[in-house]
């Protein structure tokens, strides 16, 4: 299967009912993706397909028709300094997830409500609990 | 495992349907479901809003999104799952996920999987149904089917036209499927006139990204008003009217949903004026 990551296109072989998230992580050594429930329900292993974003741990790899954009595809993105200012991290496994959903989010919305943050980040479970400099981080990416 | 990708209903022959994949990937690796052959229907099944017609392979989020979508079930689509799922989700897909009763989940031989007891009507079921839940106690978990079942909606298959209600059955001895759709048939469409009012108010075990506890959906058209409720019977549950709430059978630990529903159908009606 071909697989466009990044920008860049991959040959990649791993048998039907491999996971995005497992080939991003195995085949291709992106293990900024993380696989924590691997059953859709935390949000750790969000990535963009066309710029939406969806679960890799229940996406088929061999579905996927879009490009695809991983947290190491927005390491120069001004959300990843903001989360380090807002100190939207603590044990961090949550936190590439939180910053791709993030990412979509202003992208589509540059200067999101706390509602919209909130709906819009919903499915990204911080087991610390640092929602609230999540928010912060958001509310205040582009300072 | 193979995983084909027909462009067409005449290419489809067989093997297991997939769209969005977010219920069929987990059952799949959980052993619930198998299958040699998946079939990505995405190219088959229609997808966005045309009228009032909908294609099954419009996703939650993009109806969420479309002021022409009737509000229970715009509602119904914004507080289902998360905003990854709903990205993901197919409304086709929706209508046909399995429950959420743990028992059926981690396989315990319940009815449902061809055993002889429900494990739920015995056991742990603080979250199971409150109607015909004499046979299975399981609690249908789909905010959009109990919001298109109060809009009288109707499913277009490969097949046939059909009320939206006949989708479903109560599952019995003799056959214990929940829905009637036929081996090898696949939602396309899904067609709903727009309603005068409509509302679909959710409880949940906290403020998003839940299953509904008590769904309530109520649609007021020139006929009348029909209310249908989520997460209280195996299936999407059409109540006669408001009164209906007190004909629930509850289990010793789901009484408290009676009073939910009673109370959400009282605030979705003032809503609908």
């Amino acid at each position: 299967m071909k697989l466009v990551i990044n920008g860049d296109e991959h040959e990649v072989d791993a048998p039907v009912g491999a996971s995005l998230a497992a080939v991003l992580r195995e085949r291709l050594g992106l293990t900024g993706t993380k696989i924590a429930c691997n059953e859709g329900h935390c949000g750790a292993c969000t990535v963009m397909i066309d710029g939406v974003p969806v679960l890799s741990c229940i996406t088929l790899a061999h579905s996927v028709e879009g490009e695809v954009t991983t947290i190491e595809g927005l390491r120069d993105h001004p959300l990843v300094d903001a989360f380090v200012r807002a100190d939207a991290v603590q044990c961090g496994f949550c936190t590439p997830g939180q910053v791709v959903s993030a990412a979509a989010l202003v992208a589509a919305r540059p200067t999101p409500t706390e509602e919209e943050i909130r709906h819009a980040m919903a499915g990204n479970i911080c087991r610390c609990g640092t929602y609230p400099k999540i928010e912060e981080a958001i509310l205040h990416w582009r300072d | 495992m193979e995983l084909l990708r027909p462009s067409s209903v005449d290419e489809l022959d067989g093997g297991l349907f997939i769209h969005g994949g977010t219920e069929v990937v987990p059952l799949l690796r959980d052993g619930i479901v198998r299958a040699e052959t998946l079939v990505d229907v995405r190219g088959v099944v229609p997808r966005g809003v045309t009228g009032g017609r909908i294609g099954a392979g419009t996703t939650l989020a993009e109806l969420e999104a479309d002021a022409r979508v009737p509000d229970a079930l715009r509602e119904a689509c914004r507080l289902a799952a998360s905003p990854q799922l709903r990205n993901m989700s197919s409304l086709g897909g929706n209508l046909l996920q399995s429950t959420r009763c743990w028992y059926w989940r981690l396989k315990f031989p319940c009815r449902l999987h061809d055993g002889e007891r429900c494990h739920a009507a015995d056991g742990e079921h603080r979250e199971h149904a409150i109607f015909g839940n004499d046979y299975c106690a399981s609690a249908h978990p789909s905010d959009v089917a109990a919001a298109l079942l109060a809009l009288d909606g109707r499913v277009r298959t490969t097949r046939r036209e059909i009320a939206l209600a006949e989708l479903y059955r109560l599952p019995d001895e003799a056959d214990r499927r929940m829905t009637t759709l036929e081996p090898g048939e696949l939602i396309l469409e899904v067609e709903v006139q727009p309603p005068a009012a409509s509302t679909y108010l959710k409880a949940m075990d906290r403020k998003r990204w839940s299953f509904p506890q008590v769904g309530v959906a109520a649609a007021r058209t020139g006929g009348g008003t029909r209310i249908a409720l989520a997460g209280v019977a195996p299936v999407p549950w059409l109540l006669d009217g408001p009164e209906d709430v007190e004909r629930a059978t509850p289990l010793p630990r789901t009484a408290w949903k009676v009073d939910v529903a009673r109370a959400l159908v009282r605030r979705a009606l003032a809503e609908l004026g």
